[in-house]
């Protein structure tokens, strides 16, 4: 069946919905994926240099954007799918906002950001040469239930990889995984990491899941790339002999490990066309990550600085890299936390007040406060009033207010500040 | 006196923010004018013999295999604690693991430590979300995020299930008490969504050495127990129970 169909509807649809004035959604790509079941394979699988698959926990979004630009940099052009647009539906979506009627992407090579469940599914259909794996961490329990599933999730993704699988040494459950692969793949396994004094200086290490089905526990595999030196948003990546110095994206340990994901899998695909200035190059331009470290305009308040509550790992990290005590806090939280259980593995100890609680789970969080004596000033579940009661406080002397919130309340805050709904879901 | 609060297998049995059950025990006993101390049991380690509560949380099953024989080594020692009066508060896979047996979903059969009353089949099936419970003590509210059929061998359930699945498909009874052994598949964590079970807790083991639980002497109780009160309630109405 010719792609045509598929990609006329598609189209239709998508600009219907322009047209009402809604955001850019899912839905175009879902239909285009009911008319044409191969609508993925059809048009993603027929560019050159092939698909890379980005998968983990945490920083999928972080680590394809940089990728991309680091492809970019070496002068490709990069088909790749929005921020958290990691479901078949999200990547059928941006495919039709870029192929030609007759299915083509005008691209060398595609970089996916891929949802680890979906991820077993879409590898199937994208048939990827290269698969990065990022982490895996105590993430959506009330989803994935135990790491280990998540470990065989990936396992299948990685297995799908026909010419490159690259890892993070770090991670046990990844280190595992590549022992598992050798032999069993034909693709090479390689890895990159940090320098085991910058991970032992972290607050909270790098807070992936302890495999406690671990036999023995052999050394560390070697890694082509290594994060050798971390200050602040500054990051030195030793690349084989040449050392690339990057600014990040925002400040954190995590980061800087994406960068090194990021420029391995660069290296492995690229070969002998890859330049570590240029990794250095492309890191420069990147813009600060959504919903992390993201300053939000507020008129002529002070701005809006967001940190998500993802899970028990980003949230810690992203906690820890606050360079002081913020002086306004707002948190919320709703039903896309399910289960909030995992605030009490947080360390909050950064905040020394709450100046207002919101969300559905609001009271669960004055809970959690009050039991690490953080004083609370108001809750207030709705989020609108929640929302003008803290823009209402006085200016701060660093000029920003600091809002501690899920992926879901954030999309809303945004919304109240005015800021237009972005495609996609930031899965971070 | 000082309250020893002892969280067995912390890193394994911990995976969903268990610890906040011993924090919420300590903090309490702090707003109480008390002191506590809180111990932990690592696989290997000596178990401390002088203990005033035993609390044990949740995790994956290869964590439940990981402290599986280091459990079958100190199940002695728990057992006497139990006899001894000290309470118990287990939750989800902590729970499975105190009983007197585990089959796993391959058909593998974990023996238990003998603690509680309850016997576990694991089974394929995820059973995921609010629960609401109607006990002696009042209504209970946590989430469940588990996959056993319970059955109980002795003691009696902890409650009533009002929403969600606790112990079998039958949706009627959840965890299990046993005197002052308490098992539990309400998470969030129970005993900071449900400060009157942890205020029964300290209340026993404060019993057991003779002692009555004091009037607190902080306001943060009351503050923090209406918090957890609207917290409660904004579940129970979510499902209308
Ligand atoms: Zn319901």
């Amino acid at each position: 069946m010719p792609v045509l169909p598929a990609v006329l509807l598609g189209r239709a649809v998508r600009l219907a919905a322009r047209v009402r004035g809604g955001g850019a959604s899912a839905m175009p790509g879902y239909l285009a994926l009911r008319v044409e079941p191969r609508f993925l394979e059809k048009t993603i699988s027929r560019i050159p240099l092939g698909v890379v698959a980005v998968s983990g926990s945490n920083g999928k979004s972080t680590t394809t954007n940089m990728l991309t630009a680091i492809f970019r940099e070496h002068g490709l052009k990069v088909f790749t799918n929005p921020s958290g647009a990691n479901l078949p539906q999200g990547i059928a979506s941006a495919v039709l906002s870029e192929v030609s009627l007759n299915g083509a992407l005008d691209a060398d090579i595609a970089i996916l950001e891929i949802d680890e469940a979906y991820g077993v599914k879409l590898s199937g259909l994208l048939k990827p040469r290269t698969v990065l794996l990022l982490n895996i961490q105590i993430d959506q329990l009330n989803r994935f239930y135990e790491p280990d599933r998540v470990a065989g999730m990936l396992h299948t993704i990685a297995s799908s990889a026909s010419e490159a699988v690259v890892l993070n040494r770090d991670d046990d459950y990844l280190a595992a995984l590549g022992r598992e692969l050798y032999g069993g793949t034909d693709a090479s396994i390689s890895w990159f990491g940090a320098r085991p004094e910058l991970i032992a200086a972290a607050p909270h290490g790098i807070a992936s899941a302890t495999r406690f089905s671990a036999g023995e526990r052999s050394a560390p595999p070697e890694a082509s790339v290594t994060v050798t030196a971390l200050d602040g948003p500054r990051a030195d990546l030793a690349i084989g002999d040449d050392t690339a110095s990057v600014t990040l994206p925002s400040r954190g340990l995590h980061y800087a490990i994406d960068a090194a994901a990021a420029a391995e899998t660069a290296r492995v695909v690229l070969g002998d066309r890859f330049r570590p200035e240029l990794v250095t190059r492309a890191l420069a331009s990147m813009k600060t990550v959504y919903g992390r470290g993201e300053l939000l305009k507020t008129g002529d308040g002070d701005d809006v600085e967001i940190i998500m509550m993802k899970n028990p790992a980003s949230m810690q990290m992203n906690l820890d890299s606050l360079e002081e005590t913020p002086e306004q806090v707002f948190l919320a939280i709703d039903e896309g936390t399910p289960d909030p259980s995992w605030i009490y593995d947080t360390d909050f100890s950064v905040l020394d007040h709450a100046d207002v609680v919101s969300g559905s789970k609001g009271w669960q969080l004055a809970v959690r406060l009050g039991y690490s004596d953080i004083p609370v000033g108001t809750v207030e579940p709705d989020l609108r009033k929640a929302v003008q009661r803290f823009l209402a406080l006085p200016r701060t002397k660093s000029g920003r207010k600091t809002m501690i919130v899920n992926y879901e309340q954030m999309m809303l805050i945004r919304r109240l500040l005015g800021y237009s709904d972005l495609e996609g879901r930031d899965g971070e | 006196m000082s309250l020893k609060l002892l969280q067995l297998y912390p890193a394994e049995l911990g995976i969903n923010g268990d610890g906040g059950n011993t924090l919420v025990l300590a903090k309490r006993a702090e707003w109480y004018g008390l002191r506590a101390e809180r111990l932990a049991h690592e696989v290997g380690a000596e178990l401390p013999a002088d203990v005033d509560v035993v609390l044990v949380g949740t995790g994956p099953v290869s964590a439940q295999r990981a402290v599986h024989a280091d459990l079958l080594r100190i199940a002695g020692a728990l057992r006497d604690l139990a006899a001894a009066g000290v309470p118990f508060l287990a939750v989800s896979g902590g729970m499975q693991l105190l009983g007197g047996s585990v089959r796993l979903p391959d058909g593998e059969q974990l023996e238990g430590a003998g603690v509680l009353p309850v016997t576990t089949v694991l089974g394929d099936k995820r059973i995921v979300g609010d629960i609401i419970v109607e006990s002696q003590l009042g209504t209970l509210v946590g989430y469940e995020n588990h996959s056993d059929t319970l059955e109980l061998t002795g003691g009696v359930p902890l409650g009533t299930v009002k929403h969600g699945r606790g112990n079998d498909d039958t949706g009627t009874a959840e965890g299990v008490r046993s005197g002052h052994l308490f098992g539990t598949h309400l998470q969030g964590p129970v005993l900071a969504q449900n400060p009157v079970l942890a205020d029964r807790i300290l209340e026993l083991a404060l019993r057991r050495v003779g002692d009555d639980l004091p009037e607190s002497i902080d306001d943060a109780l009351s503050v923090n127990d209406e918090r957890a009160a609207r917290a409660r309630r904004v579940i129970r109405e979510k499902h209308r129970v």
